[in-house]
């Protein structure tokens, strides 16, 4: 049997990164296909290059025999691949019937000169569709009143209006309930039965067994290999995505006696965290690993007080606290680096200066006035203590390197002095140099006394730098480890595949 | 190592130096547009420099100046306020019914605008953080309903007469005989300048006027910082109104009445000063001087059109042109600043 989609030699080069290295990959009429792998293995780029967003500098893609060029998201419908992403592409205002045929109503003219949409022709497209996927759904609902779920099977109605040969679904059960997993399940089996083709990108391992029929793991931008369903246990999935090249670096690590400088105890938000207790002392890096949606940074978000919390107390130095606000929090001795610097942690059209003393203005200010010498040598100190590559502290903060722009929003809460300091994905996007010095910063500050709370979603780092990990999945906290006690498989495996109830 | 590392700071500081330089032009750019301005029509207007006329400028622009300082804090938190024209007029109304129809004692009249300034535009101020309305719908709100209320009380005629004194602080003067202004410096001039100082002051100099460019610049980063984003954007509505009651009574000093048809379109002229001054509308940059200047421009491309005779429909099409211009201006001054600063980047 010839495939329906083949890739051969594909590459994609971008400055500084290749995202994709000499892949090739097939994909037969029926197959559900789990594409696997960490972030930034490629996994997107593989997407973006199927969907027709971004063309690949080198290789061929075949299409039932056809070599195809798509340039662009209606090229790729033209040859009949359809990506399904995690944002949807749903106007929310309109009804269901409107979302499936959008773009492509059938129109009338009433008195034979004013062009309307004919209504009986979109329901009946609309209709046909979902009875395709034999799901039940109200045709006149807007889109925004449906849940998650519901929205998908939109999507995927849509979708089938274009008469795909290839559907890319794009961590379609990331946000959905266990049965609506079930549903989404069932419509993509009823999907490979007529004979199309689907590569399922996820990152829950469990769901694997139940949905596909091969697995291929990408890593550093290369394929790794495909290997059948039934071969694919997690510990040997964990192996192909990690690869052997993985070194732990060494570093002092500690046991700490200090006393508890954080602690929280039952804290629940409806939905999201589930009755969370821990405890990190002074002198101490903790580590959160978890993947993306299993509840690490709602965790930091509500510690601190971002996040409205239901049930629970925080004591931070020894204070107890039931209704964390930022500001109160900050008074208490705590800081937090948000995960997203530029939207959450910056001014960027503001100096160096002015976003280093965002959380210290009480220390650089008597009675409400700024004391601007002081405020300078303040900023300036810290700027040579965490080495920020600046020309001067009176630069707009948007202009340095992302690394340097980490090490200002770090700045920012150690001008402050804290002494619980939590640390929300402090290395995405900035390079192994900057990785590297932020690791020994967060070193450095424990052996001061700080505690250190450290979140990423790369689960090596949560490994190289940690005195002590916390397992975090669906909102729970379900183990913990030592960095000595486990191997990096061993814990990437227990992340991705332990269930919740044991 | 060390001498790559020198190396890049050599080069850094290059782009950096023609970044201050670029800077400091287009920041300047105002100011020359001002000097020239006043420039050409001293040559070109009729009777431009006579003593007179440089008091109707300066009058013009007392009004104006004052509120722009609120408006300018309100622009750079990321909000606006549309409704301090009304504010005014209500204000002046409130002042006349008050000290004249219901016979109060004229200061206690005054205190008592002055504290309900403050208050009624705390309570619009708390409706837009509570609920996170926009505060261009709240402040529609009140631009259309304080109007009414005015209208209302006054039935819509002026309320007279005022007590004599109390027209000094409106249309009085001080420094009499000094030279050129051989009247002196009208009261409302020298509020306004103290104000201008105040606010230069405190955008400079205090923890709050930091809070309001960080609330402005980005909200999340200030909360997350631990600076109360509530408290500050209350504060500055507080701020605006009170100084649209502190007009208000001005106003009513300088044309001797209570009047609910006064400020009408001001703050549109306000806000059109606060954006030519280079306040971005997107929050979180912006200064007091530049606001000085854009009033002082706008008061002298006013006045400078009704010397030369422009028949007054054809001034307020010029007048919308120029605000165009002045937006666009702004707007490719910060492409060229990334331009220069993305420059300074790649270098190091």
């Amino acid at each position: 049997m010839t495939p329906i989609l083949k890739l051969e030699h594909v590459s994609k080069i971008y400055p500084g990164v290749v995202a994709l290295d000499d892949v090739d990959f097939s994909l037969d009429a029926g197959e559900v296909r789990g594409l696997l792998g960490k972030n930034g293995a490629g996994k997107s780029t593989l997407i973006k290059i199927l969907s027709g967003a971004v063309i690949p500098d080198s290789g061929t893609i075949t299409v039932d025999d056809q070599p195809v060029v798509m340039h662009s998201t209606r090229d790729a419908f033209h040859h009949g691949i359809y990506t399904v992403y995690q944002e949807m592409s749903l106007v929310p205002a309109l009804s269901v019937a409107e979302n499936i045929t959008l773009g492509r109503w059938q129109k009338k003219n009433l008195f034979g000169f004013i062009p309307t949409i004919d209504y009986g022709a979109v329901r009946r497209i609309a209709q046909s569709a979902l009875d395709e996927l034999e799901v039940k759904l109200d045709l006149d609902t807007p889109v925004s009143r449906l849940s998650i779920a519901q929205q998908q099977t939109v999507e995927i109605a849509k979708a089938l209006s274009f008469n795909p040969r290839v559907f890319v679904l794009d961590e379609p059960t990331s946000s959905l309930a266990d049965h609506e997993v079930q549903a989404l399940h069932r419509i993509v089996r009823r999907l490979a039965e007529q004979g199309r083709a689907i590569i399922y990108v996820t990152h829950r391992l469990q769901e694997i067994p139940h949905i596909a029929h091969t697995v291929t793991v990408l890593r550093d931008g290369k394929s790794v290999g495909t290997i059948a369903v039934k071969e694919a246990t997690s510990e040997r999935i964990a192996n192909m995505m990690i690869g052997f090249d993985w070194q732990r670096v060494h570093r002092e690590r500690s046991t700490s006696t200090q006393d508890v400088k954080l602690a929280v105890r039952n804290l629940s938000r409806a939905g999201v965290l589930h009755d969370i207790s821990f405890e990190v002392r002074g002198g101490e890096v903790l580590g959160i690993a978890g993947l993306l949606g299993s509840g690490r940074t709602e965790l930091l978000r509500a510690i601190f007080g971002l996040d409205p919390i239901d049930s629970g107390t925080v004591i931070v130095n020894g204070h107890e606290v039931t209704h964390p606000t930022p500001a109160l929090m900050k008074i208490n001795g705590m800081g937090l680096t948000p995960e997203d610097r530029k939207r959450q942690g910056l001014i960027l059209s503001s100096s160096v200066q002015r976003n280093m003393t965002m959380a210290s203005l009480d220390r650089v200010s008597e009675y409400g006035l700024l004391r601007l010498t002081n405020e300078k040598n303040l900023v300036q100190k810290m700027v040579d203590l965490i080495s920020i590559k600046t020309p001067s502290v009176s630069v707009k903060v948007g202009t340095l390197s992302g690394g340097n722009q980490q090490k200002v929003v770090i700045g920012n809460w150690l001008n402050n002095q804290p002494s619980v300091l939590m640390m929300d994905e402090p290395t995405r996007g900035i390079d192994i140099q900057a990785k590297e010095q932020i690791f020994e910063l967060m070193r450095s500050l424990a052996k001061q006394g700080l505690a250190v709370l450290f979140v990423s979603s790369e689960i090596e780092e949560v490994l190289d730098v940690c005195d002590r990990i916390l397992i975090m999945k669906d909102g729970r906290i379900i183990g913990e480890t030592l960095p000595s006690e486990v191997n990096l498989e061993q814990l990437l495996s227990r992340v991705m595949a332990e269930e919740t109830h044991g | 190592m060390v001498s790559t590392q020198k190396e890049a700071l050599a080069t850094s500081e290059q782009p950096h130096a023609a970044y201050r330089a670029t800077q400091f032009i287009l920041q300047s750019g105002l100011l020359i547009a001002v000097i020239l301005l006043f420039i050409v029509l001293s040559i070109i207007a009729p009777n431009f420099l006579s003593e007179r006329n440089i008091l109707n400028i300066l009058r013009a622009v007392a009004f104006n100046g004052i509120i722009a300082c609120g408006m300018t804090f309100v622009i750079i938190s990321g909000d606006i306020d549309v409704s301090v024209g009304s504010a005014i007029a209500w204000s002046s109304s409130l002042l006349g019914v008050l000290a004249i129809k219901n016979g109060w004692n004229l200061e206690v009249a005054i205190v008592f605008v002055l504290i309900q300034g403050i208050l009624i535009h705390l309570a619009a101020s708390y409706i837009r953080v509570r609920w996170n309305v926009p505060a261009f719908v709240v402040t529609l709100a009140l631009f259309i309903s304080l109007r009414g209320a005015a209208r209302l009380i006054t039935n819509a005629y002026p309320v007279t007469p005022f007590p004599d004194y109390f027209s000094f602080i409106g249309g009085g003067f001080i420094l009499e005989g000094i030279p050129f202004l051989s009247r002196g410096i009208p009261v409302p001039v020298v509020i306004m300048l103290t104000t201008f100082a105040i606010f230069y002051f405190i955008s400079i100099r205090t923890v709050f006027g930091r809070s309001v460019y960080s609330v402005g610049g980005n909200e999340e980063a200030a909360r997350l910082s631990g600076i109360p984003v509530w408290r500050t954007r209350m504060t500055i509505f507080a701020i605006t109104g009170f100084l649209a009651a502190l007009c208000g009574v001005l106003i009513s000093s300088r044309i001797m009445s209570g009047a609910s048809n006064i400020a009408e379109g001001l703050e549109f002229e306000v806000i059109a000063a606060v954006i030519i001054g280079g306040t971005s509308l997107s929050g979180g940059q912006g200064s007091i001087i530049g606001t000085f200047l854009g009033v002082i421009f706008i008061g002298l491309l006013g006045n400078g059109m009704v010397l030369l005779g422009i028949q007054s429909f054809v001034q307020e099409i010029i007048r919308g042109f120029i605000i165009l211009f002045a937006v666009l201006i702004s707007i490719w001054q910060n492409s060229l600043q990334k331009r220069v600063g993305a420059v300074a980047e790649a270098k190091t």
